[in-house]
């Protein structure tokens, strides 16, 4: 494998080889823990030194086995990670976490356990209310979680490789909290494509490296200027585990530029840090409650309350026009999406609201509707 | 191939005849207490909070009946379009939107659509919950589109089968309860009224009582032939589910376990040559088209059980909790991990295991799912189900595939030829046995 010394080279590069540099990892003795969504705490983890990997489908080739085993009304994102455990692309995992973060997440361990087992499963049993009897709740599941890695290792996680561990992945948070301010800039610093990239090649490495990268990325983003850009219409994108680069940048390539996002795979998953107090485990359950803002938690509310962070992002990042692309058969966005597109409007933003399949097998109909939109913004 | 003369020879029971009216009296109740101002709820169902509206005299609309209800009537076409015109996805719960459609219309001509049985009356709350499947709380949020009520939801957990229940017991029931406290302060303060607890623990004691004379009336199912018809099974789930707690609904099970008994007692089964012996074993019923449980029974294929609607399992109420609230958090607890202890023996899967323990108790011949393609809690996994049952019973399974609610989807002629070969080949695996 070859790396670049440049950070967003390097970034696509580590994107491109995920697999095989997962491998790698496995091959040299690291415990590589498939996990699924924002939801599970990486932080337990990382303080363990074992390797969490963000589970992930495949755009760009059809599910070649997964519909012998799962129904078709399961969503095409689950199926396809799926179809790529059964392939045998995932065997260098030692073991797969699950949140219960929705309903396909709720029933996808059994089956991958009976089809594919491993040598660690563990599902975590997360609130889907927000308040002090959630948090509560959560740490104490947290707890067991933590006490069943440790079995797993053979060594108990202690409260300051614990508090360690928050403080690299906060560090990450802060760093590509920093990037998305350069997308600020009209025309942005760094593309949609290329922060989608960043974001995912940190989704297979370990936290340290990616803290590295980062900050790479940050070099090569100084060194440029916005002037010799052109300006595009700036959009926002709104939806669940959009983890392929390719669909941002087929929007972008329609002519906009994707100035920020609302996505699971995106700043939804860092955009609020774990904030560290005396109890480490306690400041770890309260931030998987209250600080991911996926439509699975019921959160109480009208929707201005319950929307706002995202007009504020909307405004924040002068964007002109706002895309829900959520994937069929998601519940918890397909129940937001009509009511949230209201809301948008009557703020005065263009919405662009679909529902597809994860897959861009067949680019074009979604081109002609990214352009047509896009025309909108002019 | 049976004709229609074939179909009308099932012989259904009268308890499930007794269901249409009252479910009839149920929303005319709740127009009623409507216009006298009593509080109304939306309500969903399994939320584990029935007894506590009964004890506060708050009257519940199960949203999902409704929805169950307009598709068996025929009536939910202009509530499914009607959502989907408002950008709801044609892939989301046949029920929310079948609901999401009728509230819409509400909002947007000011009055109620009056059928079937007078429309759902405008709710002072709405009340979701997490148990089963996201839509339970995500409908409730989209409803704030169209009305401007209270909304107040609850998580119901269930506890995941791998794990060590005595470890977790403690802080599960605890939230549980937590939950509960939370959704009752919520009532006191929309209501303005306080919660009588020892008027819930009796309210709980009966429904409990009625929830023991349906599991001994489903126990009667076991016996050869079957005395319940599929149909029935899916009426007579209805007082428990949204009448809990009242008289009336303790009664309707006595008198069901009197009347399933006389026909045991007297050999009377539903079918007059029962051949097959079937279990609905995964997802909701089509309520478009039930009809095709008679085609089946038309068959000689009787459903001694389903897994649609099973009555709650066993749970003796302890005599030292005298706090309704932690009662009912314990009991949530037990039933659910109810068949926990032998699936992390055996398969691992509780529902699996729920399979496992139906087949030799009511001598199963095969399996029948209904693959709801709007419904992911219920459809998710059945092919599972069937891989996993394998390891332990050799079975046969049909799966069909529509909706709840939108009969669109739906194709009897092409269900009717799978139940023809499915039934071949559960004769095949009977004979080679």
């Amino acid at each position: 494998m070859t790396i670049s010394s440049r950070g967003l080279e390097r970034a696509w590069e580590l994107y491109q080889d995920r697999l095989s540099y997962a491998r790698v990892m496995a091959s040299q003795g690291k415990k590589v823990i498939g996990y699924f969504c924002c939801y599970t705490p990486v932080e337990l983890m990382t303080a363990l030194d074992l390797v969490p990997y963000r589970i992930g489908g495949r755009t760009d080739e059809p599910v070649k086995e997964a519909d012998a085993y799962l129904e078709t009304c399961v969503c095409s994102y689950v199926r396809s990670a799926f179809d790529l455990a059964i392939c045998g692309e995932y065997d260098f995992l030692h073991g797969l976490v699950v949140p219960h973060t929705c309903d396909a997440m709720w029933r996808i361990l059994n089956i991958w356990k009976l089809h594919k087992p491993l040598d660690y499963t563990y599902f975590i049993e997360v609130p889907h209310m927000v308040g002090p009897s959630s948090c509560h709740f959560l740490e104490q599941e947290l707890k067991l979680f933590k006490k069943s890695l440790e079995q797993l290792v053979g060594r108990k996680i202690t409260e300051e490789a614990l508090r360690d561990a928050i403080d690299t992945h906060n560090r990450a948070r802060a760093l590509l909290q920093e990037i998305y301010q350069y997308r600020k800039a009209d025309p942005p610093l760094i593309s949609g494509t290329e922060i989608a990239r960043v974001l995912a090649a940190g989704r297979g490495i370990p936290v340290e490296e990616f803290n590295e990268l980062l900050l790479q990325v940050i070099h090569d983003i100084r060194t440029r200027d916005s002037e010799s850009r052109r300006k595009k219409p700036r959009v926002l994108i709104y939806g669940g585990e959009v983890d392929d680069p390719a669909i941002i940048e087929l929007i972008e390539e329609c002519g906009a530029a994707v100035v920020m996002d609302d996505l699971c795979t995106g700043s939804r998953s860092f955009w609020e840090p774990v904030k560290l107090k005396e109890n480490a485990m306690e400041s770890l359950a309260a931030h998987y409650v209250d600080d991911i803002r996926c439509p699975r938690t019921f959160r109480p509310g009208k929707p201005e309350e319950r929307f706002q962070y995202l007009l504020d992002f909307a405004r924040e990042f002068n964007v002109q026009g706002i895309i829900l692309y959520l994937y069929r058969f998601c519940d918890g966005h397909a129940l937001e999406a009509p009511g949230l597109k209201a809301y948008l409007n009557r703020k005065g933003f263009p919405v662009l609201h679909l529902e597809e399949e994860y897959t861009l097998l067949t680019k074009g109909q979604l081109r002609t509707r990214f352009q047509a939109f896009i025309e909108t913004l002019g | 191939m049976a004709d229609s003369t074939d179909i009308k020879k099932e012989k259904r029971t009268q308890s499930a005849r007794n269901v249409r009216p009252l479910v009839e009296s149920m929303y005319l109740r709740a127009h009623q207490a409507r216009e006298r101002g009593q509080k109304v709820a939306y309500c969903m169902v399994m939320s584990q909070y029935d007894e506590i509206l009964a004890a506060m005299d708050i009257v519940p609309v199960w949203t999902e009946n409704y929805g169950g209800l307009c598709a068996t009537l025929g009536t939910a076409q202009p509530f499914l379009e009607k959502a989907e015109a408002e950008g709801y996805s044609n892939l989301i719960c046949g029920y929310a939107r079948t609901g999401l459609g009728f509230d819409a219309l509400r909002a947007e001509t000011g009055e109620a659509p009056q059928t079937p049985d007078g429309g759902m009356p405008m709710p002072d709350m709405l009340l979701g919950s997490s148990i089963g499947c996201d839509t339970r709380f995500k409908w409730y949020q989209a409803l704030g589109h169209y009305m401007d009520v209270p909304i107040y939801c609850i998580d119901v957990i269930v506890p995941p089968v791998n794990r060590n229940l005595y470890e977790i017991k403690d802080f599960y029931v605890k939230y549980q309860a937590e939950q509960l406290r939370g959704l009752v302060k919520f009532l006191e303060k929309t209501t303005g009224c306080q919660l009588d607890p020892d008027r819930l623990m009796s309210i709980i004691h009966r429904a409990e009582e009625a929830r023991h004379w349906w599991w001994e009336a489903q126990q009667l199912c076991r016996a050869i032939p079957a005395p319940m018809t599929a149909r029935d099974h899916f009426n007579i789930f209805v007082p428990h589910h949204f009448m809990i707690g009242e008289e009336a609904t303790l009664d309707f099970y006595k008198e069901l376990y009197q009347e399933l008994k006389d026909r045991v007692d007297s050999g009377i089964g539903v079918v007059d040559n029962e051949r097959y012996r079937l279990l609905f074993a995964g997802g909701l019923p089509p309520w478009h088209s039930m009809g095709i449980f008679s085609y089946f029974g038309s068959l000689g294929a009787v459903f001694p059980a389903q897994l649609a609607y099973p009555p709650p399992d066993p749970f003796i109420i302890p005599d030292n909790i005298n706090d309704p609230i932690e009662l009912m958090a314990l009991r949530s607890f037990e039933r659910f991990t109810y068949r926990w202890e032998q699936a992390h023996r055996g398969c691992g899967d509780f529902w699996v295991q729920h399979i496992l323990d139906l087949v030799p108790e009511f001598n199963i011949d095969g399996l029948v799912m209904h693959g709801v393609m709007s419904c992911r809690a219920t459809s998710m996994g059945q092919i599972y189900y069937q891989n996993a049952v394998q390891k332990y019973a050799k079975l046969r399974t049909l799966f069909i595939g529509s909706d709840i609610v939108d009969i669109r989807t739906y194709s009897e002629a092409q269900t009717k030829i799978q139940i023809d070969n499915f039934l071949e080949t559960v004769e095949t695996y009977k004979s080679n046995k």
